[in-house]
């Protein structure tokens, strides 16, 4: 995250004295542009409304099948239905899931794949996720959703505690591999202190479980299959932000994307920038910035999975 | 009152109007008080509740009519400024609760504590800040009650801890005010509120045996309008008598739609905290009419019939208003008049948090830590630096 900093710093200093166009991208992420001290109460919607990126889609990919224009929430209620079809012991359960989730990650799902399948919880993450747990150990696959990653807090003492450590002490008799818990992450503009935090580093130093952040619905669905498919506990942080706004060509066949593995999105020679979820996308703009301004060769590094991080990707960039 | 004087000395002459004098006509006198009876409460592990009827005095049913109906304009008002995009972020209204703040507040001292959920805009008038204040802090702006960086889940003020966001987490809190409380022995209480939602959390359940067994002055009150967010209690709960859940915990059950109910329950809560006789639980029975925030529609988990009848019904304001005027502890224009000055404090408040002017940038890293000297927080990179003040 930090490597990200360099380029960007230098260039909005020298960036700062040009007018109107740079304005716009200044104004865009990272640099002081966003904080604009307020002016004119009118102005407040208008200025509100300008997202601070652009997602940039992947090129359509050829190798899955067919595909179909899909957005961030599409593509996880895609994921959810194809585990579900191929999966019988699969069951997705979570605050408010029934009627489709408050992000529509779960449309649908009831009406096929009935009310024992998917079905909704009361207001308990610490119960949520020892629930899951519990489903897990005996071998069915259990989707837990948690509202807001904000709110994963109750439940931190079970995924670090629990679900961690399960096939260790147990020496390898038991598990909880095929949970897998997914939520709303990062910040959106309007959540303040409990609608917006990405709390990945929390758990980026437990042995046990991995973590997961996506970019785009193209890689949300491979990377979701992945972790629902993987033996072991996964954490699936979906960024917020891209639900509505990132869309893409989707294939509408199960496909999965290796976990552990990071992506280059750009190569380069000069300085190497890591980033995941929504800032992969201010990123790609920085890059593109250093590049015609400075003439700096970046390689941009998309994690992925935060934990266990694909080390030898980031070295050798 | 002049157009009251008006009215009845039409009446009285029967002639052209002649211009009212000050005086007040003999023949409009006000009963000083009225015994009203009230709904009796549900009872678990309680020999008596609460009396099943009460006094309310001319001068009281005012100042709750005052106050319930202050509640109700400025929760319409922050719809309306929040429909024109003037506050942003999450806004939950209490407007159909009204009776619950203003019956809680009256049936304790402002000494005591409290401390809520995030549908906190009415109890953070009714422990004493004024309305322009909260609207302030619902815009964000300097003049609010937290210098505009808390905005509508976190209001705070003398004895009222908030305003807060996590759901069940002020709970455990409450308990410790308690403790705080029975540690000074200066016979205060704690009221701790949490919702229908909440009600199924964890750390509830951990509060409540910590409060019962070192006997702390808690009244653990659940505000049950039916619906966690979306989710009917049926649907999320699987005893929803509330009242009940303490278990060992005393428990009422309580109409929260009626000031008078949750006044004298509230009175009797607190007299049985103060004898030191360990924590309590009531669930008030209410009812909110929008939805659960401002971007919850409110109508795809309810019928508007239900809303509508419970507003014809139920509604806290009109049944204290009906209770008065049929008692003649007040007139139909009295209580106009009231509604024409909340009108205008709420137009006033409203105008000042629309043009009060946004915090400083500077204060954006303020009050962290509580630091001396101040130290430098690094902001979206590591060349935006803000200082942090404390």
């Amino acid at each position: 995250m930090a490597a990200e900093a360099a380029a960007a710093g230098r260039l909005w200093l020298s960036a700062c004295r040009a007018g109107g166009h740079w304005r716009r991208l200044c104004s865009a992420g990272l640099l002081r542009g966003f904080l604009q001290p307020a002016s004119a109460v009118g102005d407040a919607a208008r200025r509100r409304q300008l997202a601070h990126f652009t997602f940039q889609p992947d090129p359509e990919h050829q190798d899955y099948g067919q595909t179909q224009k899909m957005n961030l929430f599409q593509a996880v209620t895609s994921a959810l239905d194809n585990s579900l079809a191929k999966d019988p012991t699969a069951v997705i359960f979570g605050e408010d899931v029934a009627f489709g989730g408050v992000f529509r990650c779960t449309v649908g799902l009831r009406d096929k794949y009935g009310k024992d399948r998917v079905f909704n919880t009361p207001l308990c993450e610490q119960g949520i996720v020892g629930f899951g747990i519990g489903i897990a150990v005996t071998g069915a696959t259990a989707i837990a959703e948690i509202q807001f990653a904000d709110y994963i807090f109750p439940a931190f003492d079970q995924i670090v505690n629990e679900a961690a450590k399960y096939r260790y002490r147990s020496g390898d008799l038991f598990n909880c591999g095929s949970l897998t818990i997914r939520s709303p992450w990062g910040c959106v503009g309007h959540g303040a202190l409990y609608h917006s935090q990405s709390p990945e580093a929390f758990f980026a130093h437990c042995p046990g479980i991995k973590v997961v952040v996506p970019r785009s619905p193209f890689q949300a669905k491979g990377l979701l299959l992945s972790c629902i498919e993987d033996k072991n506990p996964c954490i699936f942080f979906e960024p917020k932000i891209l639900y509505r706004a990132a869309v893409e060509q989707v294939p509408v066949e199960p496909y999965n994307i290796p976990l552990s593995q990071a992506e280059i999105i750009q190569e380069g020679s000069d300085v190497t920038l890591v980033a995941w979820g929504t800032q992969v996308h201010v990123i790609r703009e920085v890059a593109s910035m250093a590049q015609e301004k400075l003439g700096v060769s970046c390689e941009v590094i998309d994690l992925r999975t935060i934990l266990p991080w694909d080390v030898d990707t980031v070295c050798k960039a | 009152m002049r157009k009251m004087l008006a009215a009845v000395s039409r009446v009285l002459s029967g002639a052209a109007q002649k211009p009212a004098s000050r005086v007040l006509v003999a023949s409009r006198n006000f009963a000083n008080d009225a015994t009203f009876e009230i709904k009796k409460c549900d009872l678990h592990r309680l020999e008596e509740g609460p009396p099943v009827t009460t006094v309310l005095t001319r001068e009281d049913g005012l100042k709750y009519y005052k106050m319930m109906q202050t509640v109700r304009r400025m929760e319409l008002k922050a719809d309306q400024l929040y429909k024109q995009k003037i506050i942003r972020g999450f806004c939950h209204l209490c407007d159909g609760q009204e009776a619950c703040c203003v019956g809680l507040e009256a049936g304790i001292n402002p000494t005591d504590h409290l401390i809520t959920a995030y549908r906190a805009h009415g109890f953070t008038y009714t422990r004493g800040l004024p309305v322009r204040e909260i609207l302030a802090e619902l815009t964000g702006r300097r003049g609010g009650c937290a210098k505009g960086k808390g905005g509508s889940m976190h209001m705070y003020a003398r004895n009222f801890y908030g305003g807060n966001g996590i759901v069940g987490a002020q709970v455990p809190l409450g308990a410790g005010i308690a403790l705080a409380c029975k540690y000074n022995g200066k016979d205060e209480v704690c009221l701790t509120l949490y919702g229908d939602g909440a009600a199924n959390q964890g750390q509830i359940f951990e509060a409540y045996n910590m409060a019962a067994l070192w006997k702390l002055p808690c009244i653990f009150i659940c505000e049950n309008n039916r619906y966690g967010m979306g989710t009917s209690v049926e649907r999320a709960a699987a005893s929803t008598d509330y009242y009940k859940r303490g278990d060992f915990i005393p428990g009422l059950r309580v109409d929260g739609m009626d000031v008078l109910c949750v006044r004298e329950a509230t009175k009797f809560a607190a007299a049985h905290c103060r004898s030191g006789k360990g924590p309590i639980l009531m669930e008030l029975q209410t009812y909110r009419y929008h939805g659960h925030s401002m971007s919850d529609p409110g109508v795809s988990y309810r019928t508007r019939e239900e809303i509508q009848e419970v507003r014809s019904k139920s509604d806290p304001i009109m049944l204290l208003k009906d209770r008065m005027v049929n008692s003649n502890l007040a007139s139909v224009e009295e209580l106009k008049e009231i509604d024409v000055e909340v009108r205008k404090e709420i137009e006033d408040a409203a105008q000042f948090a629309t043009a009060d002017p946004e915090p400083p940038l500077e204060e954006l890293g303020y009050h962290i830590y509580s630091n001396d000297p101040p130290f430098e927080v690094r902001g979206a990179n590591q060349w935006i630096k803000f200082k942090s003040v404390s």
